[in-house]
């Protein structure tokens, strides 16, 4: 086990962990925050990697840089959708969200 | 060797403390409780990327995900309260299966990494600082660099629509 | 006068465009014309008779010959060839004469027995396409052009045997004829299959070509002949197919004298004497055939004797009459067999007309146990009905008589001595029936209702011309064209048609004239007992009926041949139909088909609750198939 198959290897345990809130959880604003911590797990792997083999320049790190302003854009839009849904519908529990029920 | 210096135990502590506080975001029954969880891990992969030499994005880290991202979130909880009476149950009922796919996703991953056998390719190299950085962005980069302003200014401009709040109709 | 190449070309052509044309002209402006919607029909079929007597003509004209003309091809598909094409000969030349001369005819005496009518257009419209059909049928120089021809009346023959349709036994007739003649046209069909097979053309020049040479071997001929004496079986009513002809009668009388004593019901007696070169070189089939018509006419006139409503005597004497024919052309006597067919479209076509005129002054009366005494009161039609019952039953010096004495003659001849018992008894029965009919209807004292009887009157001009001047064929034919027997005009006239019949010349004194005095005898001896039982002692057939019940009421309910065909025939189909709707369609394809239905609903109702309408389900979805994936394609690169 070299140094860039630990950093990996937590970069996926982030991601399981932020994979498990997104699908357990009820309320859909701690579903957001577990998706940050998902892209953030992301984030954590591309610099390591960028940081452990040489290839694209900077590659690795614009990427990460990327993903982090788009994350900051899908939060903000998706906590808009959240707080104008919660006036509708006066409920953050995901499991009310079922009007395409089939 | 590449990335510079390994330092094995500054590395178990800045893991550990990253995954305590996603299991936080995570398991926490008070939302509340999960927002601090999730800026205090925020800092933690901070730290991380502090530790894999990468600063400029360790800093970038702190200004927009703790800054930013963890205030709208914060805002987003007040407005949106939690009724009282509401039949509290926190996790779904798919919650138990989700559970054992995540460990068997983490599981599989990692055996496969680490089977793999991914390791340091090339030089000692240190990643990219503020003056590669930017030429980087603005030379090579320039096309997704725009476009992701656009992106910004399209959120923003939506994000203003969606929550502004309804005018009366007469 | 002498027609030219070309204008023959016309006249054949035009025979059967005209009646084309009427019957298309007065469907679709028929309604409007009302009383006057037989003028065009009219007018046409006349001209076509016109041309036929021109076409008869010009046959006279260039004896021997055969007139061709071939038109455009109709069909072509691979090797198989059919060209649109007509012939004329001696052979046509008679069908034509009696075709439309007597279609004529039937078309005037309708202006006045179809003048209540609500469907007069409609019924000369039909006529008209009949005859167009019928002309088809004569002039074709192919067997599937005359197959065309045969089913147009075949047809025509249902549609105007229920044409009142509102009636339900006409409607019942009507499909009755029809189904019972495709039996018969699927016989032609197979012996038209088989004929091309073997030859590979369907034109009678091709065909008789390859059967004189030979190409065709001897066990497919003669199944040939026998399948196309099949389809002539079932249109020219012979046992056992004739069951649709006597029902026919529902239809209008007119409809009864023109197809089913004038034209249709020869078109099988005429396909078979065209098919003369083929059925020459196998006496299975002629054997067939001779047996079939000579039982067929005894087995008619058995059942003639005893029936009460006048058109079905008529109808069963055509079935008899017909069975003469095929006797004649499987007994070698072609030229006796057309001739007699000749002569058979006059008086049989006179006799149908006639009772149609009795049925008129009766005011729709057909049961001749309530007729009688009807020979003061309407005279024309008594004296021609007359003339034609003595040319059927075949007296001197009637048309009847010349033919039907060669028919028998020559089964003598030929050593048939049970044919020729079988043919003797026939005429014996034949004048019994007919005179019976004769008596009943026209002496005595009237047995009709008492509001009948003040209404009987003769039928208007329109309908009692065409009776007198088919009388006059009827009685004189046989005297002009058969004389002297063996050896007459017709003989001549239809030799090129039938060249190898050999025949002796004719013995006025010897074994020909001996068998003609014979069957005259025979047919004197017929009316006699009629006269004994019917003005007598007409106690009598009461009591010769009681002492054979069994015998009597065979006759009296035709043989139960529609029962034989109830039970063998009609209930299996109708039961296997009816398996084949409750099973096979309602539970097996219906089934299959809703079975099939319900398994798709049966999966939508299943998988109907993986739309939850939650995103964190279909989330977990997504995260398992990609799991799924990562750990296959690590496997898969790993190795």
């Amino acid at each position: 086990m070299n140094p860039l198959e630990w950093w990996l290897v937590l970069a996926v345990l982030l991601f399981c962990i932020g994979a498990y809130g997104v699908l357990a959880r009820r309320n859909v604003i701690v579903v957001v925050m577990s998706l940050e911590i998902m892209l953030s797990a992301v984030n954590i792997a591309l610099v390591a990697i960028a940081s452990f083999r040489t290839g694209v320049p900077g590659g690795g790190t614009v990427f990460a840089l990327f993903i982090m302003a788009l994350a900051a854009a899908e939060v903000t839009v998706g906590m808009a959708i959240v707080i104008a849904n919660y006036r509708h519908r006066r409920t953050v529990q995901t499991d009310q969200y079922d009007e395409l029920k089939g | 060797m590449p990335g510079g210096d390994f330092h094995p135990w500054l590395f178990v502590i800045v893991a550990a403390w990253v995954l305590v506080c996603a299991l936080g975001v995570v398991a926490s029954k008070k939302v509340m409780y999960s927002a601090v969880s999730m800026v205090l891990c925020f800092l933690g992969v901070a730290f991380a990327y502090a530790l894999l030499h990468a600063e400029l994005i360790a800093i970038m880290q702190i200004l927009v995900y703790v800054g930013a991202i963890s205030i709208v979130i914060l805002f987003a909880i007040m407005l949106t309260e939690v009724q009282d009476g509401e039949y509290r149950q926190f996790f779904n009922r798919q919650a138990i299966a989700a559970a054992v796919l995540a460990a068997l996703a983490a599981a599989a991953i990692s055996v496969t990494i680490v089977a793999a056998d991914i390791g340091p390719i090339g030089e000692k190299t240190l990643n990219p600082g503020v003056r590669e950085l930017s030429s980087l962005l603005f030379d090579r980069y320039v096309l997704p660099f725009e476009l992701v302003s656009l992106v910004l200014l399209a959120a923003m401009i939506g994000a203003i629509v969606l929550a502004r709040k309804e005018e009366e109709r007469r | 006068m002498g027609l030219s190449g070309e204008a023959m070309r016309w006249v054949v052509a035009l025979i059967p465009l005209l009646p084309l044309a009427g019957f298309i002209v007065t469907l679709l402006v028929g309604r409007r014309l009302k009383l006057q919607a037989h003028l065009i029909p009219v007018a046409l079929i006349t001209a076509s008779a016109a041309l036929c007597v021109a076409a008869f003509a010009w046959v006279l004209e260039h004896e021997g010959e055969v007139f061709l003309y071939r038109s455009f091809t109709w069909i072509t598909a691979g090797t198989f060839d059919v060209q649109w094409g007509f012939q004329v000969d001696g052979l046509t030349g008679v069908m034509l004469l009696v075709v439309g001369l007597i279609g004529m005819l039937v078309h005037y005496y309708s202006i006045g027995y179809m003048k209540e009518d609500p469907g007069y257009y409609r019924f000369f419209a039909y006529l008209n396409l009949f005859m167009f059909a019928m002309f088809i049928l004569v002039l074709a120089d192919n067997y599937l052009l005359m197959f065309l021809g045969w089913e147009g009346v075949g047809l025509c023959s249902y549609l105007l045997i229920a044409f009142w349709y509102p009636k339900k036994s006409a409607s019942q007739a009507g499909k009755k004829a029809f189904l019972v003649n495709r039996v018969g046209d699927f016989g032609f069909t197979l012996g038209m299959f088989l004929a091309f097979v073997t030859t590979g053309t369907l034109q009678f020049t091709g065909v008789f070509a390859a059967a004189d040479a030979g190409d065709i071997a001897a066990g497919t001929l003669t199944w040939i002949c026998l399948l196309l004496f099949v389809g002539a079986v079932g249109k020219s009513a012979q046992f056992p197919l004739h069951v649709w002809l006597p029902d026919a009668m529902e239809g209008p009388t007119p409809v009864s004298a023109l197809i089913h004593a004038a034209t249709m019901v020869n078109a099988g007696v005429y396909m078979v004497a065209r098919s003369y070169p083929l059925f020459v070189h196998t006496e299975t089939a002629l054997l067939v055939v001779m047996i079939v018509g000579a039982f067929t006419a005894i087995y008619a006139a058995c059942i003639a004797i005893t029936q009460n409503d006048i058109k079905r005597v008529i109808a069963y004497s055509t079935i008899s009459s017909l069975g003469f024919m095929f006797m004649a052309l499987g007994a070698g006597a072609w030229v006796a067999g057309i001739f007699y067919l000749f002569a058979h479209g006059f008086f049989k076509g006179l006799l149908f007309l006639c009772s149609g005129s009795v049925i008129h002054a009766m005011s729709g009366e057909q049961d001749m146990g309530k007729m009688g005494g009807l020979r003061k009161k309407i005279p024309a039609t008594f004296w021609t009905m007359l003339v034609g019952a003595l040319a059927m039953v075949g007296v001197i010096p009637f048309a009847g008589f010349w033919a039907k004495d060669e028919i028998i003659g020559a089964t003598f001849v030929r050593g048939d001595y049970v044919v020729w018992a079988v043919a003797m008894v026939t005429v014996l029965l034949t004048a019994i029936y007919m005179f019976r009919l004769m008596f009943l209807t026209f002496w005595g004292e009237s047995r009709a209702d008492v509001h009948v009887r003040a209404h009987i009157h003769e039928s208007p001009l329109v309908m009692t011309a065409p009776l007198v001047i088919l009388a006059i064929p009827a009685a004189l034919l046989g005297l002009v064209v058969g004389l002297p027997p063996e050896g007459g005009w017709i003989h001549d006239f239809l030799e090129p048609v039938f060249f190898d019949v050999e025949s002796e010349p004719f013995q006025w004194l010897g074994e020909g004239g001996l068998l003609m005095l014979l069957s005259l005898a025979v047919a004197l001896l017929g009316v006699y007992i009629a006269y004994v039982l019917y003005r007598r002692r007409t106690e009598l057939p009461g009591r010769l009926a009681a002492r054979l019940p069994f015998a009597y009421r065979a006759s009296f309910n035709k043989m139960y041949m529609d029962e034989v065909y109830e039970v063998g025939v009609i209930r299996s189909t109708v039961a296997l139909a009816t398996w084949l709707w409750a099973v096979v369609d309602v539970k097996v394809i219906d089934g299959a088909v809703n079975g099939l239905a319900r398994l798709w609903e049966l999966f939508g109702e299943r998988l109907r609750p993986l739309q939850t309408g939650r995103v964190q389900n279909y989330a977990f979805s997504i995260f398992a198939g990609m799991l799924v994936l990562v750990i296959v394609l690590a496997w898969v690169w790993g190795s």
